[in-house]
């Protein structure tokens, strides 16, 4: 394959990749966890302040990334965002990421590379969580962006490739504090690396499966000098975002603190408690209802002969086997921390996927080298490009057509559709009535049935929230809409207001109260004289 | 001095008079009425599981519907009648499943008609006094059920002598008028609706989707009547 033709190949997976992440951004009703962050980040938008938080949010990095996004958009406060500018972020470091596996191609090998790459473009779901204004993709970004630097340098020693690596590993820490598990991962696998490329490297033999590629690791000197500007520049990029950029300079060693505070909830599991094979089942056989075939077997099985692939040495094909020899370590490691972990929550999977995919190209590779031959080439690509074609019709329905609905096996807590009822008959309501936007808004619900409102109502100036609604105040009680969860009529007067009930998940209702007043104003106004 | 010795005493009469005047009368109706007995399915809701996959069931008032009386000699007037509906193809199940007796809120028991407003038609076969009409939309999970309006008439294309006896379409969005009945949660007793004795021989129910998805569902309606009335 010539140069001219990977280029092309790359730029037109990427924008593959890309069109699937940005497309329809707004389209999906905001998660509770996007609507905690984008009010975290709407803080930092309009008082230009950030103070870490050891017990929630994770890291800073989302937000600083979002920063010049939302100035280009325009927007100076949490009103004017909109979930298109916040989304905007981790869905063009999803894309990203195809374009980082330019700086593995010569470990990879350019063909296993395009296969990654469109793996990568294509999989339901990377494409879903990278729509998320979570701190996942971003962690998953930098932590491709390090092991692809470290790459470089163990090819190519040098003090830039590990400057690169640490700057990139510092903002894998400052995104998702549990990118230690990843680091552990990739410390582990260096060490399983070492020691089997000392066992059977000596032998070295083209075409062996019992003796593959020896590696050759940089010497003693170059690797000191090399891993310790890799931590100078992690911890320099680490505590600058940690620290508000110097402004709280505690910051960092809060976030020190915090892996305590996530390593008891991750352990303790609680609702989000899931099996060990957790993962395994979502990605490869999620059940679940629905039309068409939910299932990424198609890249996990290209994985498992990537994996073999790389235990296998021939000169004839590209790539390097010791790379892929260390990410399948590292894909194994990863995959088995993040699955004893009880705390599971589907986004976890990504920094482990990410391996799998690497390997699935491999994979794929390997199958594709089976023969020089042209016809058979050609046959081999009839049996792959299904495969890949699956995967962009199950993103496709995953992301734009069942992107909130419960047959969806990537959906997690998600915000149903039906929410969006719910904001649009606040607005309508609302809309034209004498107090517009201040009218007084009462949401009396617990913590786990109020999210996403307060983004929802971002716009208005006046609205109160309580746990319960006999919690709430008399005189708030007169508030023109009134949001809680079902139950008996709350008001003295039976036909003091008007009752609609919406779907936040599946199954979980609330019902907005309207006092009559406004309602009959609405009513007037939608349908004049009548 | 007569008249105010007098007047506590016609005071205390009059008042004992209208009690008496008024307290025969809801024994008199009870002797006339009867406990209308429906036969309830099994309740779906069973917990709540965190795992999102599984809905999240949810109780929603925790208190049972109060009993509901009819005239003595109210019958089931609709089983296994005539059903009709606005989607001549329903996504799922057959329209007779309205009327089949089968209420269980698991997959298999229930008809799905198509998105936006639809409705089912029940014809009684002739025009009756209806005293209670209970409908089962699908209560496998919490959901509700939006613009639910329920008509009444003798004529089978709903033109003339309509009479609306529920309806909770409150901002007129099926097109019906705007109704001030309450939504509700559905749940295994089903929504009991009264209409007073009115006298029709179909029965016309309106729905346009529900919380959960725009589709619209039956898995049961049971009118009450007093026959040949």
């Amino acid at each position: 394959m010539t140069k001219k033709a990977v280029i092309g190949l790359v730029a037109f997976i990427f924008l593959t990749g890309l069109i699937f992440r940005i497309a329809g951004l707004g389209l999906r009703p905001m998660h509770h966890d996007e609507a905690n962050q984008a009010l975290k980040f709407g803080a930092l938008l309009e008082k230009g302040e950030y103070r870490y938080d050891p017990q929630e949010h994770h890291g800073p990095v989302l937000y600083y990334l979002t920063l010049p996004v939302a100035w280009m958009a325009g927007a100076e406060t949490t009103a004017e965002l909109t979930e298109t500018v916040l989304r905007l972020v981790p869905a063009v470091l999803g894309a990203g990421l195809i374009l980082l596996l330019l700086l593995m191609a010569g470990g990879l090998g350019r063909e296993a590379m395009i296969f990654a790459g469109a793996a990568l473009a294509l999989s339901p779901f990377m494409i879903y969580f990278s729509r998320f204004y979570i701190q996942e993709t971003p962690f998953v970004f930098f932590t491709a962006a390090w092991i692809a630097s470290g790459w470089r340098f163990f090819k190519h020693p040098s003090a830039g490739w590990a400057a690169l690596a640490g700057i990139a590993a510092g903002a894998a820490y400052a995104a998702k504090e549990t990118s230690l598990i990843v680091f552990g991962a990739a410390f582990l696998s260096i060490i399983a690396l070492y020691f089997w490329e000392k066992k059977t490297g000596r032998k070295e033999k083209s075409g062996s499966w019992r003796y593959p590629a020896k590696a050759s690791f940089p010497g003693p000197k170059k690797t000191a000098v090399g891993v310790a500007v890799f931590l100078a520049t992690a911890a320099a990029t680490a505590w600058l975002f940690f620290s508000s950029f110097g402004t709280n300079p505690a910051g960092l060693l809060d976030s020190v603190r915090a892996i305590g505070i996530y390593a008891g909830r991750g352990l303790e599991g609680g609702s989000h408690a899931h099996p060990f094979w957790f993962y395994f089942k979502m990605l490869a056989f999620p059940g679940g209802r629905g039309p068409g075939l939910w299932s990424e077997a198609f890249i996990l099985a290209l994985a498992v002969a990537g994996a073999i692939g790389a235990f296998h040495h021939d000169s004839s094909r590209q790539g390097d086997s010791v790379f892929k020899r260390f990410i399948l370590f590292y894909t194994l490691t990863a995959a088995l921390m993040f699955s004893a972990i009880p705390y599971k929550t589907p986004w976890n999977a990504m920094p482990f996927y990410l391996g799998v995919i690497l390997l699935a190209g491999s994979g794929a590779e390997l199958i594709w080298s089976v023969s020089p031959h042209r016809p058979i080439k050609a046959g081999l690509l009839v049996l792959i490009l299904p495969g890949f074609i699956n995967l962009g019709l199950q993103s496709y329905r995953a992301n734009f057509k069942y992107h909130a609905s419960v047959s969806n096996p990537y959906v997690y807590a998600q915000t149903s559709n039906d929410y969006l009822k719910l904001v649009t008959l606040i607005e309508n309501v609302t809309a034209e009535s004498p107090e517009g936007r201040n009218t007084l808004i009462v949401v009396a619900a617990p913590a786990d049935r109020t999210w996403p409102l307060p983004w929802s109502l971002r716009k208005f100036t006046r609205v109160g929230y309580w746990e319960r609604f006999d919690l709430v105040p008399a005189e708030a009680r007169q508030a023109g809409i009134i949001i809680t969860p079902p139950g008996p009529w709350p008001f003295e007067d039976d036909a003091s207001h008007i009752d609609s009930y919406f779907e936040l998940r599946p199954g979980i209702l609330l019902c907005a109260y309207v006092r009559n007043d406004l309602w009959n104003e609405y009513l007037e106004r939608r349908n004049p004289g009548k | 001095m007569i008249f105010k010795k007098t007047l506590p005493s016609a005071v205390a009469a009059i008042l004992a008079m209208s009690l008496l005047a008024s307290a025969p009368a809801p024994t008199l109706q009870q002797e006339e009425k009867e406990v209308l007995k429906i036969e309830l399915p099994k309740p779906m809701f069973v917990g709540t599981p965190r795992n999102i996959r599984t809905p999240n069931l949810e109780p929603v008032t925790g208190r049972m519907r109060g009993q509901f009386y009819v005239p003595a000699g109210t019958i089931l007037l609709s089983r296994e009648k005539a059903v009709i509906s606005s989607d001549l193809e329903p996504v799922i199940g057959e329209l007779s499943f309205v009327t089949d007796g089968e209420k269980s809120g698991e997959d298999g028991y229930f008809v799905e008609l198509g998105p936006a407003v639809q409705w089912v038609q029940i014809d009684l076969g002739e025009s009756q006094a209806l005293q209670a009409i209970v409908i089962w939309h699908y209560h496998g999970q919490a959901r509700v059920y939006r613009d639910v309006v329920v008509q009444v008439s003798d004529d089978k294309d709903f033109i003339t002598g309509v009479t609306t006896v529920f309806n909770n379409d409150h901002d007129n969005s099926a097109g019906l008028g705007a109704g001030r009945d309450k939504e509700y949660i559905e749940t295994n007793e089903g929504k009991l609706i009264d209409p007073r004795g009115i006298k029709a021989r179909h029965v016309r129910l309106y729905s346009a989707g529900n919380t959960s998805n725009d589709m619209n569902h039956y898995v049961e309606v049971e009118v009450f009547g007093l026959p040949g009335k």
